[in-house]
């Protein structure tokens, strides 16, 4: 019998109803184990963890959902507020606990808890703050969840889903950061808001650094499979480079736009997470421009550093990378991309997240 | 051409790939008007507002998402935040304005916003500054949206959703308030957690003032068609009234403990209202305890009220309250719930 233990007047205190209220049938055996349990936990209950764990409620994707954050108070609100759509939910098991052993046997682990940017702080401070936080969450959740995937939020995200990865001692293929698929996004709902058709018919990539450094991928934008450069070219509308880079920056300040009017972003981070979680849960097989290890691809060598690039994504994590076709100079972009994330992670003191 | 407005360099002044992309076929005709273009106003972008907003959204119950509120800067962030999802949902048109010009034609108008008690005001005092407000608010949506329904969830809301009533002139069966719909969901959830049944098999309804003189039909509730008092006397469990009455406190506590923890509400008031918003607008003609004119039944008189009641929902609104049967006490209960919010709305003079 599961207990929200939110109500002790129902119960063996108070009225207990629960006696006899079934019948059991005769020679009835325990459950078959079940092959379907899907169970993600939360880590951080923020904006960003609350819009990701209503979402993935609302969309049916898990039987089970655990939430942990620092603060107990906090955590135990938004756990009543979710219990309390009971009647308009399909049942799902929703817990919460500032301990860890609240998250074991997740099939999905998403992180969402860091610090914020102090006014004035640098970015490497604010990331080794960051890498200490991870210190914390990151060993428990593996120990707690050893076959789970691991999908990183917090920001910067590149470098703290290489951090998660050296600190879980999880294989590449289940640590992936939310990475550049909210960008590509914005990207292709500009691109679709401008041509009055679905978001869905548009293929637009950007990838590299969740940041200032991302690259799109102007060479592989295509609309109901009409590539835009080459339309570009046949309707002989000329453009020049910087319009191009216009539009990409135009994608790059809309996070800025949106924390500025309304002080975070939640919801379009809520529904891009949610829709990797349903690609690796379900299966799907399906392509998102996601950080992973890159290194290997495009010319990038040396440095270990995760960046996104179009991955396949499917149960088992990251499937593969597809084989998108770079210019010269989007290659090279990209190159220039991972030496910034990588410049970031020697600073960091990487000895300490050895756990080999 | 739909602009939203955030984009300059794609376009006329930028990049404007909208000449040639598409051709038409020949002998093309306009469009034959659509039965079905569905659009929802939400006024109020809080996080109620927004919790509502965004689960119609992801449910996928509407064509187009009007947001109004008084801070344009919050409301043009909200709008964008959702816009940005569009890879991740069907194609859905997004806007948000202070004019309430942009709520226009809309199928159902849910109101959010409302004044937060300032320490030390007086409930009343509270409640003539949300009557004030109210009298900005439902004449433009009633003005702009004349066929629409009106759904009430600001607080008080048996009173307010009587005010909205007053204000629009609409017919009382488009005037709806959300009422105990949410906490007939607590009650639901506390019953299906304590028996491990699945909620939806509990049938269970909060009545009357959304607020501390609510009823609990205990004589109504039933798990899987089995009614639990009938159920608790064939198996000789004895209980006392004083019981049940503490577990209709505990959800009447839930939503205070929720916003002591977490500071509001807002998931749970997302789905309930979200709930109410499909039985609507995709005529599912289900049962929902919600604040509806109440005058004339169980011996509610002396005043027009609106107090929740269980009824039947669907495109036309209020299609009717059910004939549940309550006891001579829970019927009494009720009419002192009336009573109660009768008092208190003479006083606004409306």
């Amino acid at each position: 019998m599961e207990k929200s233990s939110s109500a002790s007047s129902l119960g063996p205190l108070g009225l207990d109803i629960a006696q006899s209220f079934f019948k059991p049938i005769q020679q009835a055996a325990p459950p078959s184990p079940t092959k379907r349990h899907t169970k993600i936990s939360v880590i951080g209950v923020g904006n960003v963890g609350m819009a990701i764990a209503q979402t993935i409620l609302t969309q049916g994707l898990i039987d089970e959902l655990a939430l942990v954050d620092v603060n107990p108070d906090k955590l135990r609100g938004e756990m009543l507020d979710l219990q309390h759509a009971a009647a308009f939910l399909p049942r799902t098991k929703i817990l919460a606990s500032v301990d860890y052993s609240v998250t074991a046997g997740s099939d999905l682990c998403i992180v969402t808890a860091g610090a914020r940017q102090g006014s004035g702080e640098s970015r490497l401070n604010l990331v080794q703050r960051n890498v200490k936080l991870f210190s914390c969450i990151i060993p428990q959740l593996a120990h707690s969840s050893p076959d789970s995937i691991l999908i990183i939020v917090t920001n910067p995200v590149d470098v703290l889903t290489y951090v998660a990865w050296k600190l879980s001692g999880f294989p590449p293929n289940r640590v992936i950061g939310s990475g550049t698929n909210l960008d590509s996004s914005r990207f292709r709902f500009l691109i679709a808001d401008h041509l009055d058709v679905s978001a869905q018919d548009v293929q637009a990539f950007i990838v590299g650094e969740h940041g200032d450094s991302s690259v799109a991928l102007w060479s592989s934008i295509s609309v109901g499979g009409v590539p835009i450069l080459g339309f570009l070219e046949n309707q002989q509308i000329t453009f020049t480079k910087e319009t191009l880079e216009n539009i990409h920056k135009e994608v790059i300040n809309s996070a800025y736009e949106v924390i500025s009017l309304k002080a975070c972003t939640s919801w379009a981070i809520g529904y891009s997470v949610a829709s990797l979680a349903r690609t690796i849960l379900r299966e799907q097989r399906r392509i998102h421009p996601v950080s992973i290890l890159a290194k290997g691809f495009y010319g990038i060598d040396g440095d270990e550093v995760f960046l996104s690039l179009p991955v396949q994504l499917g149960r088992s994590g990251v499937l593969g990378v597809a084989n998108v076709h770079l210019t010269d100079e989007e290659a090279q972009r990209l190159r220039d991309s991972a030496e910034i994330i990588a410049q970031v992670q020697r600073q960091l003191n990487v000895t300490n997240l050895d756990i080999s | 051409m739909h602009k939203s407005g955030s984009a300059s360099s794609l376009g006329p002044g930028g990049l404007d790939l909208t000449q040639a992309f598409f051709k038409p076929i020949q002998q093309t005709a306009p469009p034959s008007p659509t039965k079905r273009h569905t659009k929802v106003s939400v006024v109020g972008v809080g996080n109620v507002g927004m919790a509502i907003a965004q689960t119609i959204l992801t449910q996928d119950l509407v064509d187009e998402l009007a947001l109004v509120d008084v801070n344009a800067d919050k409301l043009r962030g909200e709008m964008l935040d959702l816009q940005h999802a569009a890879a991740f949902l069907p194609r859905t048109k997004i806007h948000a304005s202070v004019d309430y010009a942009i709520t226009a034609g809309s199928d159902l108008c849910i109101v959010t916003a409302g004044a937060r008690q300032i320490a030390g005001e007086s409930r009343l005092n509270l409640l003539q500054r949300n009557v004030s407000l109210f009298s900005r608010i439902v004449p433009p949506l009633a003005k702009y949206s004349p066929d629409s329904i009106l759904l009430i969830v600001s607080n008080p809301v048996d009173i307010l959703t009587y005010a909205a009533w007053k204000l629009s002139g609409f017919p009382s069966n488009r005037v709806i308030g959300s009422g105990t719909n949410l906490d007939s969901s607590r009650f639901r959830f506390l019953i299906a957690d304590h028996l491990d049944v699945n909620a939806q098999d509990v049938q269970a309804y909060i009545v009357g003032e959304h607020g501390d003189s609510s009823v609990a039909l205990w004589s109504s509730i039933s798990v899987g068609g089995v009614p639990v008092l009938s159920f608790l006397e064939k198996q000789q469990i004895a209980y006392e009234k004083e019981t049940l009455e503490n577990i209709h406190k505990a959800v009447i506590d839930g939503a205070y403990e929720v916003i002591s923890l977490k500071g509001y509400t807002s998931w749970a008031i997302g789905y309930s209202v979200a709930s109410l918003a499909r039985s609507i607008l995709r005529n599912q003609r289900r049962i929902h305890p919600v604040s509806v004119l109440a005058k004339g039944f169980y011996g509610i008189e002396g005043g027009d009220v609106f107090l929740s009641l269980p009824a039947q929902l669907g495109r036309g609104g209020i299609l009717g309250v059910t004939n549940v049967h309550l006891t001579d006490e829970e019927a009494q209960r009720l009419r002192d719930s009336a009573k109660t919010i009768l008092e208190v709305q003479n006083q606004l003079g409306l």
